[in-house]
């Protein structure tokens, strides 16, 4: 490898521009729905006013009496408790003096007087509302069948008329969606020719990496990590094939989580290589990297003391997790353009679909500060699917979980897997999580390999049963 | 069946959604929007301003106000570095003396000249706000870089520092240029476009140019960056994870801070004060730095009106309430009692500044309205 890695450079320069174009795509997807969404809304406001004529007729066709009737006891209904309380409390008052006769004929003028009144109200009310209702309902019955045919006529028309509106309006929307992958492709040429020059540049070059094969997404080969004197990993290696859920496991202190570290580049390694191949089908050493630059890789991971943000919402929160997205600038931000706010409301829209993916839209706009233990961590596995990862690292997700927790957490890793078709890779304790859900197991013990197999061979392994429950000669 | 299709009264139904309604829900829209009462708070203190000049009020609250306003205009850009970013920094008050030596340096020394159609339009304000941008965005990259790669403490101690070094090189500058430790923005050359400056239009460009830069703020707090910036505070392990570049943000946060703080120092020297002297002047001092801080600890360091009050409190109480009181005008090392009995008060009872207070508040009077809503219609 020298000095300079002309092959790294091309491969990155193809990435950033295959990288322009998804963003540019997922901008003309958004453009997209949001034409669909304006041409439903037209035509459903004309399939409204259509049956708002027919309503109407309709309307003009009742019966007068029986309409005024039936609004009158809904009209009547809270008159009615008043009057309901004011009885109930005369009444009362009545059985306490029912012995002097003047009082109670003083109640009695009075229940009278409420008769009164609640006839002369409904009276009044009744007479509102025919004079309401006879603007629309007609009285002559010869008209009334006028509208009754009409009305026939009517229904069929319009059912022609709503149809021809839809095919108009959806050829405007077929029009315009067309025109947005004009402007796509048009805005994707160049990118694309720089792909392709690039790649013909990268073909006269030599790879100085070694290269993995397709069905493997991370290899790491002679993995060591010293801390001062104390060897956490040693001279470590795996490989993790793609799709597969992967489970590392270990007694504490094994240095499972130093490895994670070390892949994530939280830690530099002392010693050995780290090959990772990103969706494009590139082999990048991830040693070349900075930290925050490992996300835009594909990689993306969780922490085992959950690290959500509790200051703001949870829907913030997974648009922090989409930060190496956003195209926008400084300027746009300070001013708020529309630019910055086109894209904010797709990646916004994006959260969304996250989020009722995972279960957790009802806690959307909730401040993530006092949300329960299992929600936390849910919002932190919600944030790895933000970035269309190649492969999701979850560091202990059952740590802290009840066992119904953990069950469900089992069944949506398994959703994720399904659903995003990435690559898992894990550390947890809970061996009846790790058994269930993972195809290839790794087990370590003071940062050394013990033993790699599937699940069945590593519950018969007896090193690690060693390591777990201790040989019979040390007792 | 069809009864309950008309449930609603016949003149409803047919009736299509007002135009009035609908220019009202777009008004009570515009309404919600936070920025609508940054402009109205700054068209409150421009007409206090202009009443003061015509002395309908005290005359010197116009004084009194700019004063607050710059003090605001510091403060905003110290609670994006504190509350935002969560780095300390007790330099704050170098970079105001920056500000205020570019402003005398380009408004006194070497004023600017528009020639247009025969009149010499003096421009020496903008250039000097724009120098001032440009000079601090400088120096904040390059003590940032110098300094954001610790946290906490030793940040503090370390801008503390390199505020002394800065008011050493000003005093020097300022003796080199004057041959004396005082600069000064004199009135005479206080000119805006062709009209000199006098009290009201100087408070009402202090207040334009706080609400421009309030407004900017609210804007970039609620962009990825405001939010990076809060993720990075919180956790920094998280924000690396999630492809967030501490030191490239880091140094975002000082440098905006550095150039608020200068603009600060330069509407200070140009609105405020006409001179003011490097050696023993209260604004180029740790004081300044100290308070600032404390108000925006006292107004609650997260929220820009917090802000505003904390200030309001630090600064204002003495200038315009205590004056008036006789007994704290015979006595006035009583003043400085009041104002620290205050932040004890408040930092004790509520940790969370006086947002959290009125955050309280604002919860209690939606919880007494709901009662009374439920007295109401909920008996039956």
């Amino acid at each position: 490898m020298g000095l300079i890695n002309k092959y790294g450079i091309y491969s990155s320069l193809v990435e950033k521009n295959s990288e322009k174009i998804h963003h540019l795509k997922e901008m003309a997807i958004y453009d997209k729905s949001v034409v669909s969404k304006r041409c439903d809304k037209k035509i459903n406001n004309f399939i409204k006013s259509k049956e708002l004529e027919i309503n109407r007729l309709e309307f003009a066709i009742l019966d007068l009496n029986e309409e005024v009737g039936s609004r009158l006891v809904s009209k009547m209904r809270i008159y009615n408790k008043f009057d309901y309380w004011a009885r109930r409390f005369i009444i009362q008052r009545m059985r306490l003096r029912k012995y002097s006769e003047s009082s109670v004929s003083k109640y009695e003028t009075r229940l009278e007087k409420l008769n009164k009144h609640k006839w002369w109200f409904e009276s009044k009310i009744r007479n509102c509302l025919t004079k309401q209702l006879s603007k629309y309902i007609v009285t002559d019955e010869a008209q009334k069948e006028e509208i009754r045919k009409s009305l026939v006529s009517l229904k069929e028309s319009s059912k022609v008329e709503i149809e021809k509106y839809t095919k108009d309006i959806r050829k405007i929307e077929e029009e315009k969606i067309s025109a947005i992958e004009e402007k796509l492709s048009k805005r994707i040429i160049k990118p694309q020719m720089n792909i392709e020059k690039y790649k013909e540049v990268l073909k006269t070059l030599k790879n100085d990496e070694e290269l993995l094969d397709e069905n493997i997404v991370l290899k790491v080969e002679n993995l060591t990590m010293q801390f001062g004197g104390l060897k956490a990993v040693d001279n470590l290696s795996f490989e993790v094939k793609k799709g597969e859920i992967f489970g590392l496991i270990g007694p504490n202190g094994a240095g499972k989580t130093t490895v994670f570290n070390c892949i994530t580049q939280f830690y530099k390694p002392t010693k050995g290589k780290l090959l990772f191949q990103e969706k494009s089908g590139n082999t990048i050493t991830l040693t070349d990297y900075v930290v925050h630059d490992i996300v835009k890789k594909g990689i993306v991971r969780t922490f085992q003391n959950v690290e959500v943000v509790k200051e703001i919402s949870v829907i913030d929160n997974l648009l922090v997790a989409a930060h190496s997205q956003y195209r926008s600038s400084l300027f746009t931000q300070f001013l708020h353009l529309p630019s910055l706010k086109k894209e904010e409301l797709a990646m916004r829209k994006k959260a969304e679909e996250v989020l009722e993916f995972m279960g957790l839209s009802l806690y959307k706009d909730w401040l993530a500060w006092g949300l329960p233990y299992g929600i936390l961590k849910k919002i932190e596995i919600a944030r790895t699917l933000m970035n269309n990862p190649q492969l999701i690292i979850l560091d202990e997700p059952a740590a802290g979980l009840n066992d119904t927790e953990t069950a469900e957490l089992t069944k949506l890793i398994r959703k994720i897997q399904d659903k995003y078709g990435c690559t898992i890779l894990l550390v947890e304790h809970d061996m009846g999580l790790v058994m269930d859900i993972c195809d290839t197991v790794c087990a370590i013990s003071f940062g050394k390999l013990l033993a790699i197999g599937t699940t069945e061979e590593i519950q018969k392994n007896k090193e690690v049963q060693a390591a777990y429950l201790g040989t019979q000669e040390e007792e | 069946m069809e009864m309950k299709q008309y449930n609603k009264a016949p003149s409803m139904m047919f009736k299509k959604d007002n135009i009035i309604k609908q220019v009202l829900r777009k008004i009570i829209n515009f309404l919600k929007s936070p920025i609508i009462y940054f402009v109205l708070m700054g068209i409150v203190l421009i007409v206090l301003g202009n009443l003061a000049n015509k002395k309908i009020i005290p005359y010197s609250m116009s004084k009194t106000l700019a004063t607050l306003v710059v003090y605001g205009i510091i403060s905003i850009g110290f609670c994006l570095l504190l509350g935002y970013s969560g780095l300390a920094s007790l330099g704050t008050a170098g970079f105001v003396g920056v500000g205020a030596m570019v402003a005398h340096i380009i408004i006194e020394k070497y004023p600017f000249y528009l020639y247009l159609g025969g009149q010499a339009i003096n421009v020496s304000i903008f250039i000097a706000l724009l120098g001032a941008i440009i000079v601090s965005i400088i120096l904040g990259m390059f003590v940032g870089f110098i300094s954001l790669r610790i946290e906490g403490m030793y940040l503090a101690i370390l801008t503390l520092g390199l505020a002394e070094i800065i008011f050493q090189l000003l005093e020097n500058i300022a003796s080199i240029l004057n041959g004396t430790a005082t600069i000064k923005v004199s009135s005479s050359n206080a000119i805006l476009w062709l009209t000199k400056l006098d009290n009201a239009s100087k408070c009402a460009l202090v207040t334009v140019i706080f609400v421009i830069l309030l407004v900017l703020t609210q804007n970039l707090i609620n962009s990825p960056t405001g939010r990076a910036m809060v993720t990075m505070k919180n956790s920094t392990s998280a924000a690396q994870a999630m492809g967030i570049s501490l030191i490239k943000y880091r140094l975002l946060a000082f440098v905006i801070s550095t150039v608020y703080a200068a603009i600060g120092g330069l509407l200070y020297i140009t609105c405020v004060t006409s001179s003011l002297s490097t050696t023993d002047d209260p604004l180029l001092s740790l004081n300044t730095s100290l308070n600032i801080l404390g108000a925006v600890i006292i107004g609650g360091s997260k929220s820009l009106w917090g802000v505003i009050l904390g200030v309001m409190i630090l600064f204002g109480i003495q200038p315009l309430f205590l004056n008036e009181i006789e007994f704290f005008e015979k006595n006035p090392s009583f003043m400085g009692l009041v104002s620290g009995i205050l932040i004890v008060v408040i930092v004790m009872f509520f940790p969370g500044g006086l947002s959290q207070l009125f955050l309280e508040l604002k919860l209690k009077v939606k919880r007494l309205f709901k009662k009374i809503k439920e007295r109401m219609y909920g008996s039956y």
